[in-house]
């Protein structure tokens, strides 16, 4: 025991420091921002939340380039392709004189996207020959791909391709005809990597280079720079996406915004007024609840007068909030019951606190919290129904981007252009991550705190 | 440190040292800082103190109910008729709870199984202990309803807890407590969210069964009425830490600590011989987050001084069961405070 | 006491029905006469003989009042009409052909999404951030964000690629007619609410397994196999069985897209080439049949639920 002096019984006085007695005390907001920081998941959303909302409204700002504007040259390509295009000289007509045979299938100079050039020998037994061209391998159950020409007369042994072309690698196969005409069996099929190439005049078209540069023949050039690749008609991915944003969002924060509002002022009217009233408009908020959502959301869209195939960006902002307000207005509802009991609402009410007061002051900010956390859920689910009704082609039709049309049309090309399936896809997935993560994050935050609070 | 004097009697339940601390997201908690306690046979002892004291967390860390993860047991030792129970629920083979030692909570509402029968929920622990067939088991059941003084027993052990009132709903977490006759009921506020009148019939109804079972009991409670009622030792805790005990006449008229003396004044009374004008403890207990160096109460006791911000204080013994943790009563002390009860020539 | 207070408790929720189908209709009906322009006057009808059919049927010639009346008529008999674009082919026939494909469909996937639920959410809230948790919730977390027709193309495709690997048809990659062709688009449809009803089982769970009464039982000292069983699961699933209604119709509706993925003919493939070729006598009966349909499974459910938590029959 340590040594005691008569000092140490000398009595404290009043207001002295006494070591750990307090803590500063937070208000309610305080004290979620503190719960909600120390959830990582949460805030890594929020701060993706922001950035997403950064991406769609300053975005365009940035990347200026225009959403429809279609890159021909550059149709489909994944982001990072190679983007050099050779310097040729105009196209000219293919002289087939003088080349020598004797070497089976054959391509005959350098195969570009401006024309590939083909030359065979006469396959034994064919009185004439097809030519197909396919962007996979030829197997045994796969069909030839595309025909590109046919021969009768098995004296034409040269073909040159200009249809369509893509820097891609392509398997032209050559199957000789029966007297009849008909497919023979023993086809042959040779392997071409096609090079993109350009001309000075097309490369002045598009804005590539200055008229006045030095270009020569057999210089390489660099097309537009596409981040995120292009889709089926040439159109810049990063651009598109941008755009569809703008649509996604918009109806995804919009309208859960507006049927949010509705919810609250039609269930706080409920909550507050009570007896049969209360009783009436619940029951005709239960209705509304009944009515099966998607195909409501998609009569929504007809009646207006939208055909398949057409955009209804406002049709749908409508119907969304016309079938989502009830379940927003049963909660604040029951928020507002809930507190209507609370002992405070009746002490406030003893000190002759008026009407607006009591629910300005106190019932308001004590549903925020709750209406917060049901705007951030909402969210999701209408960004979800959005691409939803634009995939099956009952929400937002092409040409106008949306995440969801822009995955409908990715689809289609799954196998041969994942990309743009992919990206939108993940804008989708990452948006309603953040929205689903913040959401928890919030209602752990502020629920905790009203828990306490009973 | 002074340490009472051997005791030839065997305890049933000797609590050493326990330290309980919790970590949250504000920081570590150190809900119980040392706590030391003993039940006899067939004794009641009450542990008393304000709301956050710590009593709870002490009782319910024996039984295994704070979960472990927030929770931490970082010290100490509790011996059921020699048997050390901390940090185990099975001791020689046997199941503790329910079994040897049976717990009532205080709010009997959220204490029950809203979707099974009472009946039900009572022959669980005969099934579950003592191997019970449901239908020995429910006969029980009913048995001990009627124990309880729950008027139409039968039937009521086939509805269900929302069908009971608050008071009935206790008789019945009672019944259901001592179904395997166990040697210890811990009673936590058994009665805080009764009705006063309920309140009185249940103290009485765990007295008979005491009488009747020779179970000791161990009363968690803030109510100063309920402790001078029922108890035959008290323990009073401040901010984790037992400040003063002692037999319940010991506490109740020669008070040694000042919290004890704080709470009877704060505590109506209707005898009007001994009705005086309500004095509230000013302040607020301490934030046990970082955990004052010195007495926890401090900062609202009249009598504080210097030393009391920087040390805590030792157990002074008063007699041979009766201590106080206060610098009061150390030698060295020249206030002796005339409502406080001091040592013959101290 | 609990027999006849179930009856009633039947009975009420019936009449509320019937009320509430009767809404359907009634929005259904204004929505659609709402189209812009007369949906016969165009040729969406595409014969006189169709035309004809539809004016004296409908009364389409009349004010609308004595059309709604008509329509109510209808309904009240069962007769939802002839489709405009299929000569003589009846909507009730129509839905008679498709509707059990997409029952089918829609059941397995509810019993898969509500077992799968129930288990995982179970699982996470007893082994909490512990590894099951982590890995069970990092895959809810895709199922919840991941678009159903992504996960319904993407499905597809490991299915070729499986079938390819195997050399033969592992799994049938579309179409109907045996149980192997239900499974995995009944799993696809299903995943999204898995993961809803995951979540929602592990928060009931959580919360459960912090309550009053499941100390209780632990003060009891009640093993833990048998407080999962009687105390937290039977407590824990009330939330999930309460959105069971709504989720049967998110799965119901959900399957428009695993449908015409997987080229199942059922009602909600039928339901989007109606709406595609604006048949409008079909798209109004699938949708009020489907609320029906909606509002009735909601009522099983909600009895359903009075079986199982004795508070609600007392209401």
């Amino acid at each position: 025991m340590t040594d005691l002096s008569l000092a140490d019984f000398q009595p404290l006085e009043p207001g002295q420091e006494i070591h750990g007695i307090s803590r500063p005390s937070q208000s309610y907001w305080q004290d979620a921002w503190a719960r909600l920081k120390v959830n990582k998941r949460a805030l890594v959303s929020l701060y993706l939340v922001i950035g997403l909302l950064l991406f769609t409204i300053a975005g365009p700002w940035v990347w200026t380039v225009d959403p429809a504007q279609q890159d021909l040259d550059q149709v489909s390509r994944p982001p990072g392709a190679d983007r050099n295009a050779l310097i040729v000289a105009d196209y000219a007509p293919w002289q087939t004189e003088g080349l020598s045979f004797g070497e089976g299938l054959k391509v005959v100079g350098d195969p570009t996207t401006q024309a590939v050039k083909l030359k065979w020998d006469a396959i034994p037994g064919a009185n004439g020959h097809r030519i197909y061209r396919n962007i996979f391998p030829i197997g045994p159950e796969r069909s030839y791909g595309i025909p590109r020409a046919e021969f009768f007369d098995n004296r034409v042994v040269t073909f040159e391709d200009r249809l369509d072309l893509k820097a891609l690698t392509y398997y032209y196969v050559l199957v000789p005809l029966g007297p009849r005409g008909e497919l023979l069996d023993n086809y042959e099929v040779i392997e071409v990597d096609v090079h993109r190439v350009t001309t000075i005049v097309e490369a002045v078209d598009r804005g590539l280079i200055e008229e006045s540069a030095n270009l020569q023949i057999g210089d390489e050039i660099n097309l537009d720079w596409h981040p995120f690749g292009t889709d089926y008609l040439g159109r810049d991915l990063l651009a598109r996406l941008m755009a569809g944003a703008r649509v996604s969002l918009f109806i995804g924060i919009g309208a859960p915004f507006l049927f949010v509002l509705f919810g609250v002022f039609y269930g706080s009217i409920a909550g507050f007024v009570g007896g049969r009233v209360d009783q009436v408009m619940m029951r005709f908020a239960d209705f509304v609840v009944a009515l099966p959502f998607l195909l409501f959301m998609i009569l929504f869209k007809i009646s207006f007068g939208i055909g398949p195939g057409e955009s209804g960006v406002f049709p749908m902002l409508v119907a969304l909030v016309v079938l989502m307000w009830p379940a927003t207005s049963r909660l604040v509802r029951g928020q507002i019951l809930q507190i209507r009991e609370q002992g405070y609402i009746h002490a406030s009410q003893l000190l002759g606190a008026p009407t607006r007061y009591l629910i300005l002051r106190h019932m308001i900010p004590n549903t925020l919290g709750v209406v917060l956390v049901t705007i951030t859920f909402a969210i999701p689910s209408a960004i979800f129904t959005e691409a939803f009704l634009s995939f099956i082609g009952m929400g937002v039709a092409p040409p106008t981007p949306s995440w969801g049309s822009m995955s409908n049309e990715g689809i289609k090309t799954m196998l041969t252009t994942p990309h743009e399936l992919i990206f939108p896809a993940l804008f989708i997935s990452i948006t309603v991550l953040a929205f689903n993560l913040l959401g928890d994050g919030l209602r752990d935050a502020l629920d905790a705190r009203m828990r306490n609070q009973e | 440190m002074n340490s009472a004097p051997a005791n030839s009697k065997e305890l049933l339940l000797e609590v050493k040292d326990l330290a309980v601390e919790f970590d949250t997201y504000g920081g570590t908690v150190q809900a119980v800082r040392g706590v030391n306690f003993s039940v006899e046979e067939g004794k009641t002892l009450a542990i008393v103190g304000e709301s956050g004291c710590g009593k709870s967390v002490t009782v319910q860390s024996m039984m295994g109910l704070i979960p472990m993860p927030p929770g931490r047991i970082t010290s100490g030792s509790a011996r059921l008729k020699g048997h050390e129970i901390l940090g185990r629920t099975i001791v020689n083979g046997k199941e503790i709870r329910g079994s040897e030692i049976g717990m009532i909570f205080q709010d009997p509402m959220t204490s029950l199984n809203p979707t099974m029968t009472i009946g039900d929920q009572i022959a669980e622990p005969l099934q579950v202990h003592r191997g019970y067939s449901y239908k020995k088991a429910f006969a029980e059941a009913i048995r001990l309803l009627e124990m309880s003084k729950i008027p139409e027993a039968a039937k009521r052990a086939r509805q269900y807890p929302f069908e009971f009132s608050g008071g009935m709903l206790q008789r019945a977490m009672i019944a259901m407590a001592i179904a395997c006759k166990p040697s210890i009921l811990i009673a936590d506020e058994p009665t805080t969210a009764l009705d006063v009148t309920i309140q009185a019939q249940i103290l009485d109804l765990l007295q008979d069964l005491q009488k009747e079972t020779g179970m000791a009991i161990i009363l968690i409670t803030h109510d100063l009425g309920v402790v001078a009622r029922m108890a035959d030792e008290v323990a009073v805790m401040y901010a984790g830490k037992i400040v003063e005990h002692g037999m319940v006449d010991d506490v109740f008229y020669r008070s040694a600590h000042p919290y004890t003396l704080g709470l009877k004044d704060a505590m109506p009374n209707n005898d009007p011989s001994l009705q005086h004008e309500l004095k509230p403890i000013e302040g607020s207990p301490p934030d046990l987050f970082s955990p004052p160096q010195g007495c926890g109460y401090t900062a609202r006791c009249p009598y504080a001084m210097q030393i009391c911000s920087k040390q805590q204080g030792e157990n002074t013994y008063l007699t041979e069961h009766h201590f106080s943790r206060c610098w009061l009563h150390n030698s060295a002390s020249p206030n002796k405070p005339d409502q406080l009860y001091f040592k013959e020539g101290a | 006491m609990t027999r006849s207070n179930m009856w009633i408790f039947i009975l009420k929720r019936l009449v509320q029905g019937i009320f509430t189908v009767w809404f359907i209709a009634t929005a259904t009906f204004f929505a659609m006469h709402n189209v812009p322009g007369d949906p016969l006057l165009n040729d969406r009808a595409t014969t006189e003989a169709i035309r004809a059919n539809l004016q004296a049927k409908y009364g389409l010639d009349k004010p609308v009042t004595t059309q709604y009346v008509i329509y109510l008529g209808n309904l009240v008999r069962g007769d939802l009409g002839i489709s405009f674009t299929q000569e003589n082919r009846e909507v009730n026939d129509i839905i008679r052909d498709h509707f059990p494909v997409s029952a089918i469909l829609g059941i397995l996937a509810v019993i898969f999404a509500a077992a799968g639920g129930v288990l995982w959410g179970a699982l996470t809230a007893i082994y909490r951030n512990r590894w099951p948790d982590y890995v069970i919730m990092f895959l809810v977390i895709l199922g919840i964000s991941v678009p159903s027709f992504v996960v319904a193309a993407i499905s597809q495709l490991l299915l070729v690629n499986v079938n390819d690997l195997f050399g033969t048809t592992v799994l049938p990659v579309a179409g109907w007619g045996t149980v192997l062709h239900m499974l995995v688009p009944a799993m696809v449809l299903g995943l999204g609410t898995m993961a809803y009803l995951t979540r929602l089982m592990r928060s009931s769970m959580l919360e459960i397994v912090s309550s009053d009464f499941v100390r209780t039982a632990k003060a009891k000292g009640v093993p833990p196999a048998r407080i999962f069983a009687k105390h937290q699961l039977r407590n824990a699933i009330l939330p999930v069985i309460t959105v069971l209604g709504p989720s049967i119709a998110a799965i119901t509706t959900g399957g428009f897209v695993v449908e015409l993925v997987f080229a199942i003919p059922g009602l909600g493939r039928y339901f989007v080439q109606a709406v595609q070729q604006l048949d409008y006598t079909v798209i109004m009966g699938t949708t009020v049949f489907y609320g029906a349909f909606l509002v009735f499974m909601v009522i099983v459910v909600d009895v359903l639920y009075g079986f199982i938590d004795p508070r609600v029959r007392m209401e």
